[in-house]
């Protein structure tokens, strides 16, 4: 059965003189991974800050689920079940991985003033059932001996692997990755190609990832988004988009084109 | 029996102001909320309380309701600035102290104006006659700062007080995480500045007279540097801090009759050697004296 | 009611000494990334200099003036250089803390050595002069003068000079200016130099056409940052526009009877004559802001850096 998570039509932004999204539409299926590519200043990282709701469109809509989550704000769409992480990995350097990991549970109880005041014991049943989950997540992108690290101390990679682990505690549904491998070793590539396809295979997750990697997205992507300009440029399997000349151009052409870097 | 007096009276005011500083210390060193105006939730509770008692309303009620109506001001505040960055919050939240103290200074209906509301009786005074009053009061403001650092130690250990340490640093991860950022930054500013309008209240009772002089944005700046010095998130360094700053201000009032300084200029002097307190504690110690506790799990 | 005319004078006024300070400010802001509030205490730094230059080394006010505003300069770079520099990494916090301890430092060095009681430069009557139904005094025409000429410079200053072109582009971005050669600390030991310059500049003024005491700089600290805000921080041209707006605004404000103006908007019928208490002047320059910042937070002109 095939069924859409995400479905995002005719989305418009415009910035100042700039139009950063030009009427584009796409849809996700459940259980698949989607790549989303294109050059910079495509507008990739604006269209993800609309979809998790970090930005509103000019025009158009998002459904989440066949639910319209348009508009809504982003912790709201978080708890619904789509999780996103950052280009740059952003951790509070005050707070140790398992603090982070703590947090990212989601809807704890203890998370308003009166209950953070007065539910002392079931606050901390809580808290000993998601330091159970924390350790196994941590386990499962294999920085668990970090557990007592301040964020502050981790490597770029360790941090990458402690916001998948912290999306990861959340259970979401479908997930929306910006950049997961940039300045990222190819070992570490590697661990998380195979733990994203272990989480569609075995767990049914759906992913919607930003990446500039080729190779990355050949062997991970079910389905490539190509977005240029704002505009849908093309779409298929990875190895369609490769052979488009449409997408050749755009990339040639805008790399010799690229002067400054664009941080959206 | 002076020196008692003089003691009690720095034990009952580092008390005030400890109160005062633990609500920054929740709002700043907590959530990572700038006041810059906290002089006005402090003169709010202050009038609030001083205007109840003067109408011969119970204390208790008293020192509730300048907490509440504090806590009003303080949500109202933090609606609109919640969404700014930190210098806009900053003169933002500076400008409403002006507002507030200038309201104070208007509105003679309500406040007298610049004469100020006198005669402010003291909770129980019969009851516990002229003796023991002072040691008396010494206690009750006390309470309430074991109350304030409780309230702040269970929240700060709680899910809750997870929330706002990583808003300190990185709202738009809280966000993704799902939690709240907004309405928990409007309870944090509330609740720190009905924190703030006890301290009022209790200020109030204690002085006994209060006018709008007594609310200028030194009050603010003090309480900061005591925050800042103290220890930002290190409930203890709010009190240390606290302890620091009173003493120190109110030392040079004795000094003089060691110093061959006019009073004025002391008064100037020690206002001189905060200010390079503050900056040498960001330069050289931006943690404050006590540190933020670290927050260790044990692997299983 | 006061006539139109005088209104526009003393909004011009009030505006063009807010300007000065707003010019500093919007520069310090963006280039440094925060909002510097130990700035007032410089335009009293100023004030104070010329007083003490003309009272103990008897010095015309003129001379005193020169030095003063030099002088004024250097206390800001010397700011800069001990305080604000070895923070040019540290969060925007700690810069804006740290400036708050300097404002005390300052504010309270001038109180120690002075005192905190008014001052004045006691240079003679001024001579009013009538101007279109409304009055302004020989000492406000030259303030009022000096004020505009220095924009003027200011002006000529960013666009024809080597210098300015780098201070324009590193307000604009910094890591771009960077990339482009320019001597980034260099120049903002200038943008530090001239903020100085200018804030103790507009300190005589002030002092000139009212009195001189510490809380000076402190006083005027809301409305300068609520003009720099309005006019889009690092927009040195909308920091100007939005000098003079808050002094129109504040004057308009104090001067006009509400009583009328809830009358025509037909909200209700008021029938005593309703004036904001002049006591009330910063808190309508105040609420502008807060206005401004929640539906313009790129200011009324843009900035680059709203949020």
């Amino acid at each position: 059965m095939i069924e859409s998570m995400l479905q995002v039509r005719d989305i418009h932004k415009q910035f100042g003189g700039i139009k950063a999204l030009n009427g584009f539409s796409f849809q996700v299926v459940k259980g698949s991974i989607v790549g989303l590519i294109g050059p910079n200043g495509s507008g990739k990282s604006t269209l993800f800050n609309i979809i998790s709701g970090f930005l509103k469109a000019d025009s158009g809509q998002v459904l989440f689920k066949n639910r319209n989550i348009t508009g809504r704000p982003p912790y709201k769409i978080a708890q619904s079940g789509l999780v996103r992480s950052f280009q740059i990995s952003k951790a509070p350097e005050k707070m140790t991985v398992l603090e982070n990991m703590l947090l990212a549970c989601d809807q704890q109880i203890g998370e308003t003033v009166l209950q953070g005041l007065f539910k002392i014991k079931s606050i901390c049943k809580q808290e000993q059932m998601n330091l159970k989950r924390a350790f196994f997540y941590l386990d499962f992108v294999g920085i668990k001996h970090l557990a007592n690290e301040y964020a502050a101390n981790l490597s770029g990679g360790q941090r990458k692997l402690l916001s998948l682990a912290r999306i990861l505690i959340r259970e979401p549904e479908m997930v929306l990755l910006d950049e997961p491998t940039a300045g990222v070793n190819p070992t570490l590539t590697k661990k998380f190609m195979s733990f994203l396809k272990k989480l569609r295979d075995e767990q049914g997750k759906t992913f919607l990832i930003v990446e500039h990697d080729m190779n990355f997205i050949r062997t991970v992507c079910d389905r490539v988004f190509v977005l240029d300009a704002g505009e849908l440029l093309a779409k298929g399997t990875p190895e369609q988009i490769q052979k488009d000349e449409n997408v050749l151009a755009a990339y040639l052409g805008r790399r010799a084109l690229q002067k400054r870097t664009i941080k959206s | 029996m002076e020196f008692y007096d003089i003691f009690v009276y720095f034990a009952t005011m580092i008390g005030i102001y400890s109160i005062l500083s633990l609500s920054l210390n929740l709002q700043y060193g907590f959530g990572g909320l700038v006041n810059f105006g906290l002089v006005a939730f402090f003169a709010t509770g202050a009038y609030t309380g001083a205007l109840l008692a003067v109408n011969d309303v119970p204390f208790l009620l008293g020192i509730v309701a300048a907490g509440m109506v504090s806590a009003l001001l303080g949500f109202i505040v933090a609606l609109p600035t919640s969404k700014l960055s930190v210098s806009y919050w900053a003169i933002c939240t500076l400008g409403i102290g002006e507002v507030v103290r200038l309201f104070l200074l208007n509105e003679e209906w309500l406040t007298k104006g610049s004469f100020g509301i006198a005669g402010i009786p003291r909770p129980w005074e019969d009851f516990w006659g002229d003796t023991y009053y002072s040691f008396f009061y010494l206690f009750f403001v006390w309470f309430f700062v074991g109350l304030a650092y409780l309230l702040i130690w269970r929240l700060s250990n709680s899910p809750f007080g997870r929330i706002l340490k990583a808003v300190r640093e990185e709202d738009d991860l809280a966000l993704a995480m799902g939690k709240p950022v907004f309405i928990a930054k409007l309870k944090t500013m509330a609740l720190g500045a009905s924190m703030a309008g006890i301290a009022g209240a209790l200020y109030a009772y204690y002085i006994t007279y209060i006018s709008p002089s007594d609310f200028t944005p030194m009050i603010t700046f003090l309480v900061w540097s005591m925050v800042i010095i103290g220890g930002k998130g290190n409930i203890l360094g709010s009190i240390a801090g606290a302890t620091i700053i009173v003493v120190f201000y109110n030392s040079t009032r004795y000094l003089k009759d060691f110093l061959d300084f006019p009073a004025e200029t002391l008064a100037s002097l020690r206002m001189v050697a905060i200010g390079l307190l503050i900056i040498l504690t960001v330069l050289y110690k931006p943690d404050g004296i006590l540190k933020e506790k670290e927050k260790r799990y044990p692997l299983d | 009611m006061m006539s139109i005319s005088q209104i526009l004078i003393n909004s011009l006024l009030l505006g063009s000494q807010l300007g000065l300070l707003a010019l500093g400010l919007t520069m310090t802001y963006s280039i440094l990334g925060f909002a510097n509030f130990a700035h007032g205490e410089l335009a009293v730094v100023g004030a104070y200099l010329t007083f003490f230059l003309c009272v103990s080394f008897k010095l015309n006010f003129f001379t005193s003036t020169i030095i003063a505003v030099v002088l004024s300069g250097a206390v800001a770079v010397l700011c800069d250089r001990l305080i604000f520099k070895k923070l040019r990494e540290a969060p925007v916090l700690a810069l804006i803390i740290a400036s708050l301890g300097l404002s005390l430092l300052l504010r309270y060095i001038i109180s120690a050595i002075w005192g905190p009681d008014p001052l004045s430069f006691s240079l003679g009557l001024a001579i009013p002069y009538r101007v279109m139904g409304a009055f302004i005094t020989s000492t406000q025409i030259v303030i009022l003068g000096v004020a505009l000429a220095t924009m003027v410079f200011f002006h000529i200053l960013l666009h024809k000079t080597k210098m300015g072109k780098a201070m324009r582009a590193l307000a604009d971005d910094r890591a771009l200016a960077q990339d482009r050669g320019i001597a980034v600390e260099k120049t903002i030991v200038w943008v530090w130099f001239i903020c100085g310059c200018f804030a103790g500049l507009a300190g005589v003024l002030m002092a000139w056409e009212t009195a001189l005491w510490p809380e000076l700089g402190f006083n005027i600290i809301i409305p300068v940052f609520c003009a720099a805000i309005l006019g889009g921080v690092g927009n040195v041209y909308g920091a100007v526009i939005g000098a003079f707006l808050i002094g129109f605004v504040e004057n308009v404000g104090l001067a006009l009877d509400w009583s009328k103006v809830i009358g025509l908007l037909g909200i209700s019928t008021w029938d005593a004559p309703l004036f904001i208490p002049t006591e009330y002047k910063t808190a309508i320059s105040f609420l502008i802001l807060v206005f401004v910042l929640i539906f313009l937070p790129t200011g009324i002109m843009g900035s680059e850096k709203g949020h």
